[in-house]
C-alpha cells in the first residue's frame, strides 16, 4: 500500500485504502482496534490500486499488463543463481575513503558561505600587490578551521568505517549453488542478488529477501524489526504455500522472479514468482527486510531481491533534518552590519591614503620612505598611479581588517554545541530508568532554540501518557466490575511447567468469583464468551520465554496493538490465558482446560467499520464471531430492541470510563448456524481471492456478517500519564510557554487527559469547535472570536494590558477543535480565524487529528509568528509534525523509533522537557547568546586597534602588531575561553531555574542577543580599543620606541582586555574556567616570546626588551583598568539598579549559600 | 516488567553492532551534571565600592610618582632644520641636494636645569614615516645576519641589487639611514659623545652578523643616508642597528650617543652639526635632543596623569555608587523584586 510515497509518510495511520472521497470524512481516530490496522502491514492484505493483488492462479491480463516486469521497471531475480548485475551487498555508510576524504571534505567545508569569504581574502592575499600578511601567515586561520574540522570529520567517519566492516564481514549461510539443502558460509558483503540465504533463530538478515520456506509447515516466520524501526514487537511474514511445499518436499528450489525496483518505502513490496509455470503474487507480508532479526522461527530461507545500499534499510537511513537555529539566523543579520563596518573602514582608510598621496604628489620621489622611483630600472617602483594605489589599498585593508567577522566564531559554535550535547546527554535528570534511554542530541545545530520556545505542540498517547496500556475496568452484561485490587498471578501449567504471564492485571475479586463458579452458568458462560472474546480476537502471539528457574516460563504476548496486548493479559488474569497461535487455531487455557479454537477468519479493522473481528470455530462444533470495536461503531450493529438495558447501562459505563481518560472498546458476539456460516465462507473465500477490488469486497463480506451482534460488555483501559506530567505541563505554562495537545483520540478522551494533566482547569472557558461544515466552522469561528473580544474588554476595565488582564482576571480560554473542523479551516481562508482564536486561548486541544493535520497546525503558529515552535511526540504519526515543528523532540518509548529517527534531540520521557527545556535549554542560549555577542565585541577591539594604528602610518595598512599575533588572535589567543565558557558557564542553577519557570522568559524576549546588545558590545569594543591604542600611543609619543616593542604591548592589551571582559561576565568560577581564562593570557605572553625569539623577523628580542621598562607594565595595568571602567560601571549600575529576574534569583542562590554555610558552621 | 525489556534480552544480543539503543546510565560525576565547586561572584555595594576605592588608593599614587618622575627629567629639544639652511636659500630641496654646498652648522643649546649624567642624545625626526608600508617591508633580517646569504635580497626592492651585484644591507630602511652627525662643545672643551652600546644587546649578537659587512652600499643614482664603513662588520654598526629598529610612530626619537659629564643650569653648550639628512623633500622636521632620564624614560607627563585621571575617576564613582546605594537601597536576593511578584498595583 502507498508504496510511491516516501517512508515517512507512510504512517500507519493513514487509511490508504480509503477512496478518495474519504479525505473529507473525520481522519482515523487513535482508537485501539487502530492498532490492528497496522496488521495491515503484515498480513497481506489485497490493495484494489496496486496490481500485485492477483495471488490466485488465474492471470488476468489487465492486471499482468500493469505488473513491473518491464526491464527499466522491475528486476528479474533467478532464484538461487547469484547476480552480479545488481550492487553488492556490502554497505558503505562512510562518507569518505582515504583518497576522497580531503577533497571531499573540503568541498563540503566550503558549502558555507563564510569559509568562501574567508578562503578568498586568503587569496587576494597571495596577490603580490595587495599581499598584506606572508602567504603561510595567512593561509594559517582557514587552515587551522578546515583542520580542526577535518579531524573532527575524519573521526565519525572513522567510527563509521569500522561498523561498517563489522557489518560486511559479517557470516550467512548461503545456499551452495547446483546443491539442495547445503549451506555453507560467506560473507555479507559477498551475498549477491538470488543468493538463497538460510537464517536461523535470533539471526539478522543480511539483505531483503522474499521468504522461500520457513520452519513452520505453514510457512509462517516471526520477524523483530528493531533495527529498522524500533518496534520491539513481532510481525508475521509469510512463504508462499507455492515455494514453501517445494521445499519442504525435496529441498528444491528455483523459478524467476519478478520484482520492482529498490525503493524506500518499507511497508510496500510488489513482485511476482514464476515457479513450476505458475506466477504466484507476493507482497509485502512476503519480504523480511535487512536488519530485521528472525524470531520464534527455527529457520527461514529466502532469496535476496535487494543488497547492500538498495536495501530498505539502507534507503531510509538518512539523518536528520538540517534546521538552523534562531540565533544563527539573526547572527546574520549582525555579520551584515558588521560586513558594513568593514566596508566603511575600508573605504575611510583608502580615501584617507588617497588624500595623503594627494598632498604629498610632489614630494614622493625624493622621500626615503616611499621611493617612489627604482633607479636601476628608471620606472616606478610598486607604484600605479593614484587610482590604483587607492584600490590597492582598498583590498588590503579588507584583508587586514577581514577577522571583523570572526571566522573562529563558527567552529567555536560547533564544539560549543559539541559540548554542550555532551553535558545534556551526561545528564542524569534526562536519563530515563525505565527504557533505559539516554538523552540524545540528534541535531547538533540548535541546541540553543531550546531556550527560546514558546509553543510546545505535544502528541498524546505515548508522550503524555505511557502508552503501557493497563486492563482497569471491565462491564459485563450491563454491570461494571471495575474494583480491581489483587494481582494474585495466574498461571497455566504446561507439560509439567508452569506458564506465567509476564503481565499481572489486577482483578476484580467479585468478577473472578463469578468467573470460577459462583452464579448461574448461564452467566458464567457469558463471562466466559467476554473473555474469550478479548483472548481470541486479536492478532497476538505468544511468545516463551525461559526463565531462571527451569520449571517457570513466562509468556510474552508480542503484538503490534498495545491494547490488544492490555486485554489479553486482563483476559489471561482472569484465568483464560492465549497459550498458542498459529496462523490456523489459537490454543486457550480455559481455566484450567486447554481448548484448541480454529481461526476460520479474520476481518482487519479498517476505519470505515471501525472494528475487527473473528471468526472462531470452537471445540464444541460451534462457529461463533466475535467483534470489537468503537461504541459507536458496535452500538450500530446489535439487536437494539433485545438489549436495549444491557445497551444503555454499557453506554452509561463507557461514559464513565472515558470521562475516567480510559480508552474504551466494546465487544460483541454472534454465534453463527450452519447455513449464516456456510454462506459466509463462501463469500469470504471469493472475496479473498479476488482479484480486483478484494479490499472492497472483504469489507462487505465482514459488514453483512457483524451484524445483530450480542453485547457481550466493554472494556476500559487506562493509557497510564506518564510520572510528573501535571507537573511539567504546570511548570511549562509558568513559564509562558503554550502547551497545545494533538490526538487523534476522541474529544471526551481528549478533554479528560487534559483535565488529568492539569492542562485544563474547571475555572477556563471552553470553546469547542466542533463542525462538519466549512460554513459552521467560520460561524464558530466567528463567536470564538467574539468571545475573546469580550472576555478581553471585560477584563481589561481599569488594567492596561489585556495580556495582564487576562490572566489576573483568572479568566483563561481553552480551545478544543476536533479534526473533522480542521478539515475545513486549514489551508483555508478560515486558518487566519483560527489562528487569531488560538493565539487569544491559553490552553489548545485538537482530538481527532490526522498526521499532516499535526503538521498544519504546526505551521500554522510558525508561519505567522516569530514564536520558536517545539514538537514533540513518539509515533511516526507525529513526524511530520516533529519535522515541520523549529524543534522536533522524539519520545523513544512503545512506539518505535521513528518519530525519534526524524527529531532533533530524543529523550525517555514527557517530564525531561522541563530540565530540557528550562535549564538546558536556558543555558544554552544564554551560552551561545552570549559566546557571539564576545565574539563580534572581542573581534571588533581587535581590529579596531589595527584601523586607529593605520592613522598614523599615512594610511599604508602597516600593522605595529606581527602578522602572527594578529592571525593567531582570533583562532588561538582569545577563542578558547569563550568556548569553554560557552560550555561550562552557568548563570543560575538547575534547581533555581526548576523552581522559577518563569526565569525562561529571557530567552523567549530574546533579551540575550539582540541589536541593542550588538550596539553596546560595539561601543565597549570601541571604547577599549581606544584605551588599547591611545594610552601607548600617548605615553610613547616622541620616544625611541620600536614598532615591534608597541606591536607587542598592542597584542597583549587586547587579550588581557577582553579576557577581562570575559572574566567580569562568568557567573561561576570552577577551576577549569579560572585555568582557561587565565591560562589564555599565559599561552598570549608565551606566544609573543616565541614569535619574537625567531631572529629572521624584525620584531627579534622585541617582547623582552619592553618587558624590561616599567612603562609597559604601569600601561598594561592602567589600559586593563580604564579599558574595564564602562563596563564594570555599567554592569553594577545595571545590576543593582534595574536587576533582570535573573540577576534576583542569582542573588537568592548567594543569599541561600551563604545561610547554608552559616547554619553548617553553627552545627 | 515491561515488555522491551525482555523482549530485547531474550534476543541475540552478540550480533552485529547495527544501531542499538545507547543505555549506559550516565555516571554521576560533578563534572558531567556540571556541578564542579564554583566561585559565584555579585556585584554586591560592598565590592563595587571597594574595587573604585581600591583602583583609587593604588592609582592615585602610582600617578603621583610618575608624573613627580617625569617632572624630574631635562630635556633640551632643539630644532634645527630650518635653522641650518642658510637664510638665502629659499629652495631647501635644492640646498639639501646640492652636496657641494657646507652641510656645517652651529647651535647653541642652553641647560634650563641641572642635567645629571649619562645624558642622551637623540635626534628626532617628524613625519618620517618609518613604519610605511612600502618602507618597513623593505629589508632583508637573513642577510644582515648571514654573510652567506648576501644575495638574499628579494624582500629589499628596490634598492636590493645594484648592477646586478646585492646590496649588503639592502632595502630601503638601510639605504635611508640618518646621516647627520653632531658635536658638542661644553665650556669650550669637547664633550665626548659615547657611541657605545646605543643599541640592542640581543640586536648586536643575534641579529646583525659580526662577519657581515657593508657591500655596494650607497652606491646608486640617489643616496638616502649615511654611508657605511665597509671594513666594520654589520653587528658594530650601531648606528645601522638603532636605525633599522624602525619606529613605531611617524615622529620618533633615535638614540645619537651618550654624554657622561653632568651639566649645570644656565651652561652653554655648542653644537656643531652637519646637516646631511634630507627631510626638506616631504616637510619633516629634525630636532636635537638631549635628556635625562629615569625609570620610567624620558619627559612624558602623559602616563602620570592619566593614572591621576583614572584613581581621581575611581574615587568619584565610589563615591557616586555609595550615595546611589544610599538613595535607592535594595536588598539583594529579595524575591518581591522578581518581575512576577511585583504587584501591578504597585506601580
Amino acid at each position: 500500500m502507498a508504496s510511491e510515497r516516501p517512508l515517512l509518510d507512510a504512517s500507519p495511520d493513514a487509511p490508504s485504502p480509503l477512496p478518495p472521497a474519504s479525505s473529507l470524512l473525520p481522519p482515523p481516530q487513535r482508537e485501539p482496534p487502530l492498532r490492528a490496522e497496522r496488521l495491515a502491514f503484515s498480513v497481506d492484505i489485497p490493495d484494489p490500486f496496486i496490481p500485485s493483488s492477483h495471488r490466485d492462479h488465474q492471470p488476468d491480463p489487465s492486471a499482468s499488463q500493469r505488473e513491473p516486469q518491464e526491464g527499466d521497471e522491475s528486476r528479474a531475480v533467478f532464484v538461487g543463481e547469484s547476480s552480479g548485475a545488481f550492487v553488492g551487498n556490502s554497505i558503505r555508510t562512510a562518507k569518505y575513503s582515504v583518497l576522497t576524504f580531503l577533497p571531499r571534505n573540503l568541498f563540503e567545508q566550503f558549502r558555507r558561505l563564510s569559509y568562501v569569504y574567508f578562503l578568498a581574502i586568503t587569496v587576494l592575499n597571495q596577490l603580490p600587490q595587495v599581499a598584506v600578511f606572508g602567504r603561510g601567515a595567512s593561509v594559517l586561520p582557514l587552515a587551522f578551521v578546515l583542520f580542526v574540522t577535518a579531524v573532527k570529520d575524519a573521526y565519525e567517519d572513522f567510527r563509521r568505517h569500522r561498523s561498517d566492516r563489522q557489518e560486511n564481514n559479517r557470516l550467512a549461510a548461503v545456499l551452495a549453488p547446483g546443491t539442495a539443502r547445503e549451506f555453507s558460509p560467506k560473507k555479507w558483503k559477498h551475498i549477491r542478488v538470488g543468493d538463497v540465504v538460510r537464517v536461523a533463530s535470533s539471526e539478522t538478515l543480511p539483505a531483503d529477501m522474499v521468504l522461500l520456506a520457513t520452519s513452520d509447515s505453514t510457512g509462517v516466520a516471526h520477524v523483530q524489526t528493531l533495527n529498522l524501526d524500533g518496534e520491539t514487537n513481532l510481525k508475521t511474514r509469510y512463504a508462499k504455500q507455492e515455494t514453501q511445499l517445494r521445499f519442504s518436499q525435496d529441498g528444491s528450489i528455483g523459478g524467476v522472479l519478478h520484482c520492482e525496483r529498490p525503493n524506500r518505502n518499507i511497508y510496500g513490496f510488489q513482485a511476482n514468482l514464476e515457479i513450476d509455470g505458475k506466477r504466484v503474487s507476493l507482497g509485502p507480508s512476503n519480504i523480511v527486510l535487512r536488519g530485521c532479526e528472525l524470531k520464534n522461527t527455527t529457520w527461514a530461507i529466502g532469496v535476496v531481491v535487494y543488497t547492500g545500499k538498495e536495501t530498505k534499510v539502507m534507503l531510509n537511513s538518512s539523518g536528520a533534518p538540517s534546521k538552523r537555529s534562531r540565533l544563527e539566523t539573526q547572527l546574520n543579520r549582525e555579520t551584515v552590519i558588521l560586513s558594513i563596518m568593514l566596508i566603511g573602514m575600508c573605504t575611510t582608510a583608502s580615501v584617507l591614503a588617497g588624500i595623503w598621496l594627494l598632498n604629498h604628489r610632489g614630494d614622493l620621489e625624493f622621500t626615503q620612505f616611499f621611493r617612489e622611483k627604482d633607479y636601476t630600472t628608471g620606472k616606478n617602483y610598486n607604484y600605479y598611479g593614484m587610482g590604483m594605489q587607492i584600490f590597492i589599498t582598498f583590498l588590503m585593508a579588507v584583508i587586514v581588517y577581514q577577522v571583523i567577522i570572526p571566522i573562529s566564531l563558527y567552529i567555536s559554535m560547533e564544539l560549543v554545541r559539541l559540548g554542550q550535547a555532551y553535558f545534556m546527554g551526561a545528564d542524569k535528570d534526562l536519563y530515563d530508568e525505565s527504557s533505559r534511554s539516554k538523552f540524545q542530541c540528534r541535531a547538533l545545530n540548535i541546541n540553543e532554540d531550546l531556550g527560546q520556545v514558546k509553543y510546545v505542540f505535544s502528541d498524546k498517547t505515548g508522550t503524555l501518557t505511557e502508552n503501557k496500556m493497563e486492563f482497569q475496568c471491565a462491564s459485563i452484561r450491563g454491570v461494571d466490575y471495575s474494583s480491581g485490587k489483587d494481582t494474585d498471578g495466574y498461571s497455566v501449567v504446561v507439560d509439567d511447567l508452569i506458564w506465567t504471564p509476564k503481565m499481572e492485571v489486577r482483578t476484580d475479586p467479585q468478577l473472578l468469583k463469578l468467573l470460577r463458579g459462583g452464579g448461574t452458568d448461564e452467566e458464567r458462560m457469558l463471562f466466559l464468551e467476554f473473555f474469550l472474546a478479548l483472548a481470541a480476537c486479536n492478532t497476538i502471539v505468544p511468545l516463551v520465554l525461559d526463565t531462571r528457574d527451569p520449571k517457570q516460563k513466562l509468556i510474552d504476548y508480542q503484538g503490534e496493538s498495545p491494547d490488544e496486548q492490555a486485554l489479553v493479559y486482563a483476559a489471561a488474569s482472569y484465568g483464560i490465558v492465549l497459550v498458542e497461535r498459529t496462523s490456523g487455531y489459537v490454543v486457550i487455557d480455559v481455566l484450567g482446560e486447554r481448548r484448541r479454537f480454529d481461526i476460520l477468519g479474520l476481518h482487519e479493522f479498517d476505519s470505515d467499520r471501525k472494528r475487527m473481528s473473528v471468526i472462531v470455530g470452537c471445540p464444541d462444533k460451534t462457529v461463533k464471531l466475535y467483534v470489537k470495536g468503537a461504541d459507536s461503531s458496535l452500538f450500530g450493529i446489535t439487536k437494539k430492541s433485545l438489549e436495549l438495558d444491557i445497551v444503555r447501562a454499557t453506554e452509561a459505563h463507557l461514559h464513565t470510563y472515558s470521562s475516567l481518560g480510559l480508552r474504551t472498546l466494546v465487544v460483541g458476539m454472534r454465534e453463527l448456524s450452519r447455513p449464516e456460516f456456510e454462506e459466509w465462507q463462501l463469500a469470504y473465500e471469493n472475496a479473498s481471492t479476488a482479484v480486483l477490488g478484494r479490499g472492497n469486497l472483504l469489507r462487505s463480506v465482514a459488514a453483512n456478517i457483524e451484524s445483530s451482534v450480542h453485547i457481550l460488555g466493554a472494556t476500559g483501559i487506562e493509557d497510564k500519564l506518564q510520572d510528573g506530567v501535571p507537573e511539567a505541563i504546570e511548570s511549562l505554562r509558568q513559564a509562558d510557554i503554550k502547551v497545545w495537545i494533538l490526538t487523534g483520540d476522541k474529544q471526551e478522551t481528549a478533554i479528560s487527559i487534559g483535565y488529568s494533566c492539569k492542562l485544563l482547569t474547571n475555572d477556563m472557558t471552553q470553546i469547542v469547535i466542533n463542525n462538519n461544515s466549512k460554513e459552521s466552522c467560520r460561524k464558530s469561528l466567528e463567536e470564538a472570536l467574539a468571545t475573546t473580544k469580550k472576555l478581553r474588554i471585560t477584563s481589561s476595565i481599569g488594567m492596561l494590558s489585556p495580556e495582564l488582564a487576562s490572566e489576573s482576571a483568572g479568566i483563561t480560554l481553552a480551545l478544543i477543535i476536533d479534526g473533522n473542523s480542521l478539515v475545513y479551516i486549514l489551508e483555508t481562508e478560515l486558518q487566519e480565524e483560527l489562528f487569531k482564536v488560538a493565539r487569544e486561548c491559553s490552553v489548545v486541544l485538537c482530538c481527532r487529528v490526522a498526521p499532516l493535520q499535526k503538521a498544519g497546525i504546526v505551521a500554522l503558529i510558525k508561519n505567522r509568528t516569530d514564536d520558536m515552535t517545539l514538537a514533540i511526540g513518539d509515533g511516526a504519526n507525529d513526524v511530520s509534525m516533529i519535522q515541520m515543528a523549529d524543534v522536533g523532540v522524539g519520545i523513544s518509548g512503545q512506539e518505535g523509533r521513528q518519530a525519534v529517527m526524524a527529531s532533533d534531540f530524543s529523550m525517555g520521557q514527557f517530564r525531561f522537557l522541563l530540565p530540557l527545556l528550562l535549564v538546558h535549554g536556558h543555558w544554552n542560549y544564554q551560552r551561545m547568546s552570549y559566546m557571539i555577542l564576545y565574539n563580534f565585541y572581542k573581534n571588533a577591539t581587535f581590529v579596531l586597534v589595527l584601523f586607529w594604528y593605520v592613522l598614523y602610518t599615512a594610511f599604508t595598512l602597516t600593522t605595529a602588531i606581527t602578522e602572527w599575533s594578529s592571525l593567531l588572535y582570533t583562532v588561538l589567543y582569545t577563542s578558547l575561553p569563550t568556548i569553554v565558557v560557552g560550555i561550562l558557564d552557568k548563570d543560575l542553577s538547575k534547581a533555581t531555574l526548576l523552581a522559577y519557570p518563569k526565569l525562561y522568559g529571557s530567552g523567549q524576549r530574546d533579551e540575550k542577543y539582540n541589536v541593542n546588545l550588538f550596539i553596546l558590545n560595539m561601543l565597549e569594543a570601541l571604547w577599549q580599543s581606544l584605551v588599547v591604542f591611545y594610552m601607548p600611543y600617548f605615553a610613547y609619543r616622541q620616544s625611541t620606541i620600536d614598532m615591534s616593542s608597541l606591536g607587542d604591548l598592542w597584542a597583549l592589551a587586547p587579550v588581557i582586555v577582553v579576557n577581562m571582559q570575559l572574566a567580569t561576565d562568568i557567573f561561576r568560577w570552577n577551576w577549569i574556567i579560572h585555568a582557561f581564562v587565565w591560562g589564555t593570557i599565559a599561552a598570549t605572553t608565551i606566544c609573543l616570546f616565541v614569535i619574537d625569539s625567531i631572529w629572521i623577523l624584525p620584531g627579534y628580542g622585541a617582547i623582552f626588551h619592553i618587558m624590561g621598562t616599567g612603562l609597559f607594565w604601569l600601561l598594561l595595568l592602567i589600559i586593563a583598568v580604564a579599558a574595564m571602567v564602562p563596563h564594570f560601571v555599567i554592569k553594577a549600575f545595571a545590576e543593582y539598579f534595574t536587576p533582570s529576574d535573573i540577576q534576583i534569583a542569582r542573588e537568592m542562590e548567594k543569599v541561600d549559600d551563604v545561610n547554608q554555610g552559616k547554619r553548617s558552621e553553627i552545627l | 516488567m515491561s515488555n522491551q525489556a525482555v523482549g530485547s534480552s531474550s534476543g541475540g544480543s552478540g550480533d552485529g553492532d547495527a544501531p542499538r539503543r545507547n543505555s549506559r546510565k550516565p555516571k554521576y560525576s560533578k563534572f558531567t551534571q556540571q556541578e564542579l565547586p564554583a566561585c559565584k561572584p555579585i556585584l554586591t555595594p560592598k565590592w563595587v565600592i571597594s574595587v573604585f576605592l581600591l583602583v583609587g588608593i593604588i592609582f592615585v599614587p602610582i600617578g603621583l610618582v610618575s608624573l613627580m618622575a617625569s617632572r624630574k627629567v631635562v630635556e633640551i629639544v632643539d630644532r634645527y632644520d630650518d635653522a641650518c639652511v642658510p637664510d638665502n636659500m629659499t629652495d631647501k630641496l635644492a640646498y639639501i641636494q646640492n652636496s657641494t654646498i657646507p652641510k656645517t652648522c652651529t647651535r647653541t643649546l642652553k641647560v634650563p636645569k641641572d642635567m645629571k649624567s649619562p645624558i642622551f642624545v637623540y635626534y628626532q625626526l617628524d613625519n618620517f614615516y618609518q613604519n610605511h608600508r612600502r618602507y618597513v617591508k623593505s629589508r632583508s633580517d637573513t642577510q644582515l645576519r648571514d654573510a652567506n646569504k648576501a644575495n638574499d635580497t628579494s624582500t629589499c626592492d628596490p634598492e636590493g641589487m645594484i648592477n646586478g651585484t646585492a646590496i649588503v644591507p639592502c632595502g630601503l630602511i638601510a639605504w635611508s639611514i640618518f646621516n647627520d652627525t653632531y658635536a658638542f662643545v661644553h665650556n669650550s672643551k669637547n664633550l665626548t659623545v659615547d657611541k657605545k652600546d646605543i643599541s640592542w644587546k640581543s640586536d648586536r649578537e643575534h641579529k646583525f652578523g659580526s662577519d657581515v659587512f657593508p657591500k655596494n652600499f650607497q652606491k646608486g643614482a640617489l643616496i638616502g643616508g649615511k654611508a657605511l664603513d665597509p671594513t666594520i662588520p654589520l653587528s658594530q654598526q650601531e648606528d645601522l642597528i638603532v636605525w633599522m629598529r624602525t619606529a613605531a610612530l611617524p615622529t620618533f626619537r633615535k638614540l645619537y650617543g651618550r654624554i657622561l659629564v653632568d651639566l649645570k643650569q644656565n651652561d652653554t653648550v655648542t653644537v656643531t652639526l652637519e646637516n646631511n639628512y634630507n627631510t626638506y623633500s616631504f616637510g619633516g622636521k629634525k630636532k636635537l635632543v638631549l635628556s635625562t632620564s629615569t625609570w620610567l624614560g624620558g619627559k612624558n607627563d602623559f602616563l602620570g596623569l592619566a593614572y591621576l585621571t583614572v584613581g581621581g575617576l575611581c574615587f568619584f564613582l565610589a563615591f557616586a555608587f555609595t550615595l546611589l546605594y544610599l538613595i535607592k537601597p535594595r536588598k539583594l536576593g529579595d524575591s518581591n523584586y522578581l518581575s512576577w511578584n511585583r504587584s501591578p498595583a504597585g506601580r
